[in-house]
């Protein structure tokens, strides 16, 4: 699966930007109802500016924007934020072969760069088959904080004209699209029982209303992961 | 408001120090055994997790919408084509 053919970085990152073009789509709307919220808490477009380019982690942006808007008070904001944002130690754990030897600059530039959308979409164009490693990863992570800048800045600067992405059925393109990338992930039938403890605790957690959503989303995944750690290779 | 600048601060310190913290912990575990094989089924275990949340937090139509975008996945393995089936069909449930 791990090919190292004589792709150039370039080639990688250039790759990376067109195939991530439908995703840094969904994430162009959600920047902009990011802004939105962002001007109803009274935050400039420095504020907002600022914000994405240090933290960029749009869940989590929102999250937090919108518990103070609650009058949650800066600490609760930020623990609800943060706990959100535990999945990313999964995220980069998970692709250690693309850090592997690596300068300590690219260890720093991969690990800010990398998100949900840029991750999952390098998995998946590896399970097809496709080239697809460090600078792939980077270069969709460049492609979506771009984005993600110019739509919250501008979605702050234009907060009357912003439709709600609900309105428009946007809130599901992130959900769709994991669906896609789930499927590409599928490898082989030993992924069955890891996937299904993975469901059932979420589906568990959530229907029960045991925890937040965002502890149901590491609890699930840990939980897949450790029962496919337990089953032996044959 | 200071408030937001605390915030700013704080969850840029501590989303950094979770994904570098990620980065580094995947060079420090072994590359064979348990570790090897649960970090190796971690990616596709979090994304099914992540499915399982948001269409849980939904109600049917999301139900729906997901069972369709999964359907479209399953026939073309084409992520935009998935993405635009989903939103078309939640908009349109919701329409009525």
């Amino acid at each position: 699966m791990l090919t190292h053919k004589n792709h150039s970085p370039v080639q990688e990152f250039l790759a990376a930007c067109k195939d991530i073009a439908p995703l840094a789509l969904g994430v162009a709307i959600y920047g902009l109802a990011f802004g939105l919220l962002a001007s109803q808490a009274g935050m400039d477009t420095l504020q907002v500016g600022t914000m994405g380019t240090v933290v960029f982690a749009g869940a989590s942006q929102i999250l937090a924007v919108e518990r103070l808007v609650a009058g949650a008070g800066a600490l609760a904001a930020v623990v609800a934020a943060i706990a959100l944002n535990l999945r990313l130690l999964l995220v980069t754990a998970s692709i250690r072969e693309v850090f592997k030897g690596r300068p300590l600059w690219q260890l720093l530039l991969g690990a800010h760069m990398s998100t949900d959308e840029n991750w999952a979409l390098m998995l998946a164009t590896r399970a097809k088959g496709g080239n697809a490693g460090y600078w792939y990863l980077v270069g969709g992570g460049v492609c979506l904080f771009v984005t993600w800048l110019v739509s919250t800045i501008l979605g702050v600067s234009f907060a009357q004209a912003i439709p709600e992405p609900r309105a428009l059925g946007m809130d599901f393109a992130f959900t769709a699209a994991f669906i896609a990338i789930a499927r590409s992930l599928w490898r082989d039938r030993s992924d069955l029982l890891p996937w299904l403890v993975a469901i059932s605790i979420v589906t568990a957690i959530m229907l029960n209303n045991w925890l937040d959503s965002s502890w149901a989303l590491l609890l699930g995944g840990c939980s897949g992961a450790l029962v496919a750690a337990l089953i032996p290779d044959d | 408001m200071t408030d937001i600048w605390i915030v700013i601060t704080l969850l840029a310190i501590a989303t950094f120090s979770i994904r570098l913290g990620g980065v580094l912990l995947g060079q420090k575990l072994p590359v064979t055994g348990p570790w090897a094989r649960g970090l190796n089924a971690l990616p596709g275990c979090l994304i099914i997790a992540l499915v399982s949340v948001l269409v849980l937090s939904g109600g049917p139509h999301e139900w729906i919408a997901g069972a369709v975008a999964l359907v479209v996945t399953l026939v073309t393995r084409n992520l935009p084509l998935t993405m635009t089936a989903g939103i078309l069909c939640i908009f349109l449930l919701r329409q009525w």
